[in-house]
């Protein structure tokens, strides 16, 4: 019999982003490589070592030969999929089972374009070739905006949270970003002028959404034994999910409150003997603000509705309780979908985050999605 | 200037009842034949017995608003003249958690309240007919 699956312990051992920015002018080639070589200068590997590529975002079959790696072992191009978690959640799953050894995983994200655009009829956002549209277009409802305006208000019914309490998360956010060279958005925010700027769809404003640019995020992961004689401290992965619950129509989701995170969150914690009270720092999917707030519940690491004033005592930010998206986050940082959170939780496990490092950081969540599908990986630093 | 055109529709023969229902002033939804559960947004399959006959069967156009949200920013040119406004989804009577994404009209934001009854009128989009909803008062009366 041929022994086809192995299970071997899987790290993370190097990380690296491309020039990511406003409209770069670049292509997803030029954000795929300059990500890749990041990465690879980070592990101290060179592009002989990567045995396999998984990509969301232009073609991992193309970035593995533009690369020079090795004849690929294995290989994804993921479609809609929960971010980043998705090629990071297989790529993890290849190493561990054998199929390859060193495999990097993509996030390559053009920036889509703006509502004045939009609504002058210079692009269409949607994929108008899936039926479900003349259930929303005839609406108005185009944007993903508005679903999470949506979610957002529902949450807001149902929950302790109040949209002063997405102010202080929105200012918590850009504290941390002020710490990070590499942020996009470093200018001081008060809570008057998050509440200031108006409505894109109540209660959804546009300081509880990512900032959209052009960006590459690449992430190697490797098995243990090679970990250990690489030029970063190797971060450990200790459990993940990935799991979805309802098909992409989000306006349809029975329960707009507990969505896919709840299932992903199970899932996590049933893999590992790690519990939430053992996290050290947590990175959690900030495309909307509302859905940071509802992994932090999923997660058990805050009561059920009390996101919103565990966020407003300060809790998540510097010297807090529970730091979260100690980066600033998407909307700082820049829409990076998803590998953001990944790539800080590795560097708080490293201790290389400078003035925003948590001290004593050894257990690290980061997750992605909302709604119909999410996932989550946990993070050790031995 | 002449009205922006709306944002294409699909034609989809399998969506269709839903436009002929509209036309008609009927709000059809699809419905399982073998065991009665209604399925929307429409699949070809009941995901409760895995029938797969399932026809679109008339509703009585009676709900309660489960979320909403008022939209300020145009995503598109025919809207632009039309924010703000009102997308809302409705929990149809016909089943727990019968979603059904729609714009609720004949009420200012500040107004609608979480499960508020609401009943389904008709409204213009481009030359096609699409169900809206309205609140109605406790005794089943249009506000
Ligand atoms: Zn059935």
């Amino acid at each position: 019999m041929a022994i086809t699956t192995k299970n071997r312990r899987v790290a993370i051992v190097g990380v690296g982003y491309s020039n990511v920015g406003r409209n770069t002018g670049l292509t997803e080639r030029h954000h795929a490589a300059q990500a890749a070589n990041a990465a690879l200068a980070d592990a101290g590997l060179t592009a002989k070592d990567i045995d396999g590529v998984g990509s969301w975002g232009g073609d991992a079959v193309d970035f593995g030969y533009m690369m020079g790696f090795q004849d690929l072992r294995w290989e994804l191009n993921v479609g809609v999929s929960p971010a980043f978690i998705a090629p990071a959640y297989h790529a993890a799953q290849a190493v561990a089972a054998g199929h390859a050894d060193c495999v990097m995983a993509f996030r390559i994200m053009m920036q889509q374009p703006s509502s004045a655009k939009l609504a002058a009829g210079g692009a269409m956002l949607g994929a108008p070739s899936m039926s479900d549209t003349v259930f929303q277009y005839p609406y108005g409802n185009f944007s993903p905006t508005q679903w999470a305006g949506l979610l957002m208000n529902r949450y807001l019914h149902e929950s302790d949270s109040t949209e002063e309490h997405f102010a202080k998360f929105a200012v918590s956010q850009r504290n941390w970003a002020l710490l990070n060279d590499n942020a996009l958005q470093r200018t001081p925010l008060t809570e008057e002028q998050f509440l200031s700027t108006p409505y894109i769809t109540k209660p959804l404003r546009i300081l509880d959404c990512d900032y959209p640019c052009d960006s590459g995020s690449a992430v190697i992961f490797t098995t243990e034994e090679r970990a250990r004689d690489l030029r970063q401290p190797a971060v450990f992965v200790d459990s993940s999910s990935l799991c979805s619950i309802h098909d992409m129509n989000f306006e349809a989701l029975p329960d707009m409150v507990r969505t896919a995170p709840v299932k992903a969150s199970k899932e996590l914690w049933a893999r590992t003997d790690l519990k939430p009270s053992d996290v050290s720092t947590a990175h959690l999917y900030d495309g909307f603000s509302v859905i940071t707030f509802q992994w932090l519940e999923a997660l058990g690491l805050v009561p059920q509705g009390q996101a919103g004033p565990f966020v407003a005592e300060g809790n998540t930010s510097l010297g807090g309780s529970l730091p979260v998206n100690t980066d600033g986050g998407a909307i700082n940082v820049g829409r990076r979908h998803g590998a953001n959170f990944c790539i800080e939780a590795v560097k708080q496990l490293r201790g290389e985050c400078g003035e925003r490092q948590v001290a004593g950081a050894d257990v690290s969540v980061w997750a992605n999605a909302v709604g119909p599908f999410a996932g989550a990986m946990l993070l050790t630093k031995s | 200037m002449s009205q922006p055109a709306p944002p294409p529709i699909i034609e989809d023969p399998f969506t269709l009842y839903f436009w002929e229902g509209s036309a008609a002033h009927q709000l059809l939804i699809m419905r399982c034949q073998s065991c009665g559960t209604w399925i929307h947004l429409p699949k070809p399959v009941c995901r409760n017995c895995q029938s797969m006959d399932v026809k679109p069967e008339p509703v009585s156009g009676k709900g309660t608003v489960y979320s909403f949200t008022e939209t300020y920013k145009a995503f598109h040119p025919y809207f632009v003249d039309k924010v703000p406004y009102l997308i809302a989804v409705i929990e149809l009577a016909e089943q727990p958690h019968l979603h059904f994404q729609s714009n609720l009209v004949g009420v200012t934001e500040a107004d609608v309240e979480f499960g508020m009854p609401v009943q389904v009128e008709w409204a213009e989009f481009g030359d096609k007919t699409i169900p809206v909803f309205r609140p109605v008062t406790r005794e089943g009366t249009v506000a």
